[in-house]
């Protein structure tokens, strides 16, 4: 840095510009990026969601760039987590409230945050852009207030001809209750790869171990309550293969640009998220070609486009087995955090400290002239 | 209908993977439909090796294709390889996809030395007799009874390789260890090199009968992979595989044994493939293991 921009960014601090990251302390999203705003050379301070939840209110400064990170949810029940993803929403919405009384830049915007937490919405919202995305069955029975049943489900899947769906709790994150069901119309077989389990004391509760059912016994209660939740139904394609593992992509795209894109290596089950131990395996060991990681590259970019005030997203997507046309899962405005960058060059956080860099100096040289 | 090049060199194209995707299905595709699509192919002619995947296995059985084969044997002469059912979970559950009859087979397809099939619901393999068939494959999460009969009986005098998935009750194997002893007992198959009795939950059992049978003495490559293998069935084989140099690998990978054992299985002075060791589960005062296929 040149001493002219020296000046001005110390300006900068000198007048209380802060970079704030709104999480919690001793995660690996706040070290990592802690970590990578040192090497920058600057600082960003953590607000802690306790802290924020209490007073609601951020670091006295006349102008603030805010990360949000989500907060932490201990309770492993899935019957709270809409109560959860209510007051989640709340707390953004108060975010967003705060950004009209003061100058405050989100490096995401709250509103995008939880707009992309609801998986039905942004779905249609790609859709609408005319972007791929794994379709969703559409119910033709809308009876019973729009709440999903299960014989509904299964007439549906009959009559659509569909044997295979994912069924997603609308507002949940890391494969919380997502379930991949399999129904032969014709024999009445069923099997269902869930992490939810229905616990004797605590009701559905998730767990991070994948499980098969295969008896419609144990299939049809535990069904039942994960429909209860409000979840989407997606049609289930199978998924490219490598070495006899399925795997999708989670591409982590920062201002419009693809930092990280991993596969997810999955041997045993159809589900493919990271924290059920499956395997993460560079992209380029998949030997996918240039020209799929171009069309894989603009259709992120393109995604993001959808959704103004994102910066940061990840983004996971799906390569049909055979053709390879890629499709959009889902996306997370808080997608960030991927194991195998942080242990290694960091790239994701690195370009956001550049990002928060940026911003200081931007406004500083602004606050200059 | 899909095409999915396994091997391929832009000019020859030995072997290819047919199948139908969910919107081919949905849009009443089947195995009806599939043999006149391959046989329009212009990559057909060519291939040494047919493979078919998802024809809607689920929901009916392969059958037509089977039929298929059989009534345009002809143009099906230069086929030497075939493999039925090749679909991974995300496309079938394995023991939902439903097999066919191959007793007309054998007869229509005299040129064929490997067939390999996925799946064992409705196999029915019939009298096995074939002059040229040198390798069989059966992967499925519970092989009948029936089925290893025909197996037991088959006439194949250049069979080199049996690779059969043996599998669990709940899914179709309605034997036990007498049934594989009886298998190996009474199996006439003078080229065999490679045996495989894989993917069982009594493994140990099975091991113990592959020990003891006559196969023993001319196997080059023994495989008792994909099941609940225990420092019990590895204490036969560190036994009694130096008393058969004639075998050269073994393959008992995803296993339980405890990695003592495996190391010293792993210092046999042969190819020995110990991975993936699996580690049991207790509920309820009783310890579970499982085999690598099981559904």
């Amino acid at each position: 840095m040149g001493a002219w921009w020296q000046d001005l960014y110390e300006c900068a601090v000198d007048r209380m510009r802060q970079a704030v990251i709104l999480g919690s302390s001793d995660t690996k999203r706040t070290i990592y990026l802690e970590k990578a705003a040192a090497q920058e050379g600057v600082s960003v301070t953590l607000v802690d969601w306790q802290n924020w939840e209490t007073y609601h209110d951020l670091p006295d400064a006349e102008e603030l760039l805010v990360k949000i990170d989500p907060p932490r949810w201990t309770s492993c029940s899935l019957a709270k987590l809409n109560q959860l993803a209510d007051g989640y929403m709340h707390e953004l919405e108060q975010l967003s409230r705060l950004a009209k009384c003061r100058a405050v830049t989100f490096l995401n915007e709250p509103s995008v945050i939880a707009g992309l937490l609801d998986k039905r919405a942004c779905k249609e919202r790609l859709q609408q852009a005319g972007l791929p995305v794994t379709e969703t069955i559409r119910l033709s029975d809308c009876s019973n207030d729009g709440k999903l049943t299960v014989e509904m489900l299964l007439e549906e899947m009959r009559r659509q001809r569909v044997h295979q769906v994912f069924i997603k709790p609308v507002m949940g994150s890391g494969a919380a209750g997502v379930s991949a069901l399999r129904w032969n119309a014709r024999t009445g077989q069923m099997a269902l790869y869930t992490c939810a389990l229905l616990d004797a004391d605590a009701g559905l509760i998730n767990t991070k171990c994948l499980r098969r059912f295969s008896k419609a016994k144990d299939i049809l209660p535990l069904l039942r309550q994960i429909l209860a939740l409000d979840c989407i139904i997606e049609r289930w394609y199978p998924k490219a293969v490598h070495q006899g593992c399925s795997y999708d992509l989670r591409a982590v795209v920062q201002e419009g640009k693809v930092d990280f894109l991993l596969a997810r290596l999955s041997k045993g089950g159809p589900i493919t998220n990271l924290h059920l131990n499956n395997h993460p395996l560079e992209i380029t060991a998949l030997g996918l070609s240039e020209q799929l990681l171009e069309d894989i590259a603009i259709l992120c970019r393109d995604c993001v486009k959808a959704y103004p005030g994102l910066r940061s997203a990840g983004i996971d997507i799906l390569l049909e087995k055979g053709h390879m046309r890629p499709r959009i899962i889902e996306m997370n405005a808080q997608g960030d955090l991927i194991y195998q960058d942080i242990y290694h060059e960091n790239v994701i956080y690195s370009h956001q400290a550049r990002m928060i860099k940026n911003w200081l100096q931007m406004e500083a040289l602004k606050e200059a002239l | 209908m899909q095409f999915e090049l396994v091997e391929e060199d832009n000019i020859n194209v030995s072997k290819q993977t047919y199948y139908y995707d969910y919107e081919e299905y949905e849009d009443d595709k089947g195995p009806a439909t599939m043999i006149e699509e391959i046989l329009a192919h212009d990559a057909f002619p060519k291939l040494d090796e047919l493979v078919i995947g998802n024809w809607g296995a689920w929901d009916g059985s392969c059958q037509p294709i089977i039929d298929g084969i059989i009534d345009n044997k002809e143009k099906f002469s230069h086929i030497q390889k075939v493999f039925i059912g090749n679909m991974d979970y995300e496309a079938c559950e394995v023991s939902w996809i439903l097999q066919g009859n191959y007793s007309k087979l054998w007869a229509a397809m005299p040129q064929l030395r490997e067939l390999t099939i996925k799946g064992s619901n409705e196999l029915v393999l019939g009298e096995i007799c074939h002059e040229e068939l040198e390798a069989l494959t059966i992967i499925c999460g519970g092989l009948p009874v029936s089925v290893i009969q025909s197996i037991q009986n088959a006439k194949l005098p250049k069979l080199k390789k049996l690779l059969i998935f043996i599998g669990v009750e709940n899914y179709g194997f309605d034997g036990n260890e007498n049934t594989i002893k009886e298998l190996l007992a009474h199996a006439q198959f003078p080229e065999l090199t490679e045996l495989g009795i894989t993917d069982s939950e009594i493994q140990d059992e099975l091991t113990e009968v592959v020990l003891d049978s006559k196969f023993m003495e001319q196997i080059t490559t023994l495989d008792l992979s994909n099941g609940t293998l225990t420092d019990k069935g590895g204490a036969l084989l560190l036994e009694k595989i130096p008393q058969y140099p004639n075998i050269r690998k073994l393959d008992i990978h995803h296993n339980y044994l405890s990695v003592n054992m495996a190391k010293k299985l792993e210092a046999l002075p042969i190819e020995v493939d110990a991975s993936e060791i699996e580690q049991s589960w207790a509920h309820g005062g009783r310890i579970y293991m499982n085999a690598l296929l099981t559904e």
